[in-house]
């Protein structure tokens, strides 16, 4: 096997334990908002950074890992420089352990998120310069125009680090800082990091898409590049609906009002082609891959309704700061993009090994749990979120009060989780492991014999 | 199923694009960096004290459980006007951080660091309310009082 593709899967399978631990402390964390005191040795204000950065994380680590994986494929050469991918990996993994041990320390000092001490954001930045770096010195050397993924990962590798180091802001000093300053450009960086890393996922999506059903027409279609211009529009004006009640300009809240309602044409697109995905489904039904992009399809579905209408201002105004908000961050890093990582995994085990390489069956099993588990634990967030917001507005209850009436749908949320838990547990180790064969057999890649049809 | 015709944007135009869209975003950028989030003296400005209580809450990793404006952790109550709310204040929140409550641990900080906490908290108490609980809405799905902004 090419060295180039080693690192590419080892970001793969350090992506999928960083999953397996962020659902650790995830579950661990669900179950001491129901019973505080739990497991003191890590309490909330520990488990909570753990999950949240282990699991953006697994993000980072397969969506980067596929884009080191299929570049090469897809422009018909190899990467530009194997040796900064290696360095990128290496890079990565020492800051992982870094941000895990200040973590498992108590030493935080950074902003929700990135809450690890501030230098280590200074390693996270001049990796991902490695990474643009590469990304465009390979991806130029393609012929042709590019096709919508390639300008989705453009868009996403560019647009992350300029908001990384928008999110860092804080840290130049100002004499003129003001608190509605700090909150607006905190949440303009950080919706436009999540539509960054939304870039890379997507543009993902898209390449399994086409290689599982043979149709390299799409991605070049100008409905691609139209999807993809709304999706950039909306990582750039669209983020505004986090800070809805923050006094800041009015004209930026309205703005994101505007551009996110330009999300329904993506919903009712959705709904018009319906039929042919599940026709999609039946026909591919064989193939592993294919079941993680329909569900990502009904989870986009389903959050993005969500998501339209938490963006109305008059909905905002009871969903802000609920529950709700956490239903729309877990069907969109879970129900979205996880879904379409494992798709991403499963197709490369299937690259790797010929054939799927796993036990079909206890993928298959995790696959419904993590997709059953999390339509409840989702329907529990948005109950307990629902009662939050109703009562905090319409009602003089104090904050205790309110979270006792919440508590029985916090409760599901977290048994709930434990079924997510083991859905999550069981595609983790399978798909390690088959990720793991090569390196165990030294087994090489078969030759990809579809690569020139993406070089056209 | 038909997916339209097929664009063909090449090298050039491909820098070209990823340059315009990189200037909208530096506009858009230098709109909310100074203009769209400036205050009035004294509704949210961080003083010398509030940028070292700023610090303090995110060495303690305050956010984990609580929020402000609604954003941040859910496990305690939001903090945006715990300072200035009725039955509360600065002696309360002073006295929260130091000595911790029932499902709260007690804070290691100083009580000059508490003070420097409370001053950061204040903050964000001069710049508005949250959460908003009257309000009054439109057809067009806002409620006016989206209109109330710290920089008057």
């Amino acid at each position: 096997m090419p060295a180039i593709d080693r690192s590419a899967l080892l970001f793969l399978v350090f992506g999928v334990v960083s999953l397996w631990l962020g659902a650790f402390f995830g579950l661990l964390g669900a179950w001491q908002q129901v019973m505080p005191g739990l497991f003191d040795v890590i309490p909330f204000v520990k488990s909570r950074p753990l999950h949240v950065s282990l699991v953006i994380s697994w993000i980072f680590m397969v969506a980067v890992g596929g884009v080191y994986h299929y570049l090469p494929l897809l422009v018909g050469r190899p990467m530009h420089s194997p040796r900064l991918v290696r360095v990128h990996l290496f890079l990565w993994m020492i800051l992982g352990l870094a941000v895990l041990g200040s973590y498992m320390l108590g030493r935080f000092g950074g902003r929700e998120y990135w809450e690890f001490p501030p230098a280590l954001g200074g390693l996270i930045a001049v990796s991902w310069f490695l990474l643009v770096y590469n990304f465009f010195r390979t991806a130029m050397q393609g012929r042709g125009p590019w096709p919508a993924y390639l300008w989705m990962w453009a868009t996403g590798v560019v647009f992350f680090l300029l908001t990384f180091l928008e999110a860092y802001s804080w840290l130049w000093p100002r004499d003129d800082a003001n608190v509605v300053r700090d909150l607006t450009v905190q949440w303009k960086a950080y919706g436009a990091l999540t539509g960054s890393w939304n870039m890379l996922v997507y543009g993902l999506a898209l390449v399994v898409m086409e290689r599982i059903s043979g149709d390299t027409e799409y991605a070049r279609s100008r409905t691609a590049f139209l999807l993809y211009a709304l999706g950039f529009t909306n990582l750039l004006f669209g983020w505004a609906h986090h800070i809805y009640p923050v006094p800041s300009a009015p004209w930026l809240r309205y703005l994101a009002y505007g551009v996110s309602m330009t999300e329904w044409i993506l919903l009712a697109r959705m709904i018009r082609h319906w039929r042919h995905t599940l026709d999609g489904a039946q026909r591919h039904q064989h193939v592993l891959a294919a079941h993680f992009l329909y569900a990502s399809e009904a989870w986009v579905f389903l959050n993005l309704g969500l998501a339209l209408l938490i963006s109305i201002p008059a909905i905002n105004l009871f969903t802000h700061g609920t529950h709700i908000t956490v239903a729309h961050a877990m069907g969109s890093t879970i129900g979205i993009n996880t879904m379409i990582l494992f798709a991403a995994i499963f197709h490369t085990v299937d690259r790797v090994h010929g054939d799927t390489g796993t036990r079909v069956q206890y993928v298959r099993l995790g696959f419904w749990l993590l997709n059953g588990g999390l339509v409840l634990f989702w329907l529990s967030l948005i109950g307990a979120g629902m009662i939050k917001g109703w009562y905090t507005l319409m009602s003089d209850l104090s904050f205790q009060d309110i979270m006792v009436m919440v508590r029985p749908f916090l409760m599901s949320f977290a048994a709930w989780g434990i079924v997510l838990f083991v859905g999550i547990t069981l595609l983790a180790v399978h798909a390690s492991w088959a990720l793991l064969g090569p390196f165990l057999r030294s087994r090489p890649v078969p030759v990809d014999r579809s690569t020139e049809a993406y070089n056209r | 199923m038909s997916h339209g015709r097929s664009t063909s944007f090449q090298g050039v135009h491909q820098r070209a694009i990823i340059l315009v869209l990189v200037g909208l975003f530096a506009v858009q950028t230098a709109l909310t960096w100074t203009s769209s989030t400036s205050v009035a003296p004294g509704r949210g400005s961080l003083s010398t004290q509030a940028l070292i209580g700023r610090q303090l809450y995110q060495d303690h990793n305050c956010t984990a459980c609580h929020q402000l404006y609604g954003l941040g952790g859910y496990m305690g109550p939001d903090l945006t006007n715990v300072t200035r709310a009725q039955g509360k204040g600065p002696d309360y929140a002073r006295g929260i951080i130091l000595h911790g409550t029932q499902l709260m641990p007690a804070q290691q900080v100083t009580p000059a660091e508490a003070g420097h906490l409370v001053a950061y908290l204040d903050a964000w108490a001069s710049s508005g309310t949250y959460p908003i609980r009257s309000f009054d809405l439109t057809p067009w799905g806002t409620y006016l009082q989206m209109n109330d902004d710290a920089r008057d």
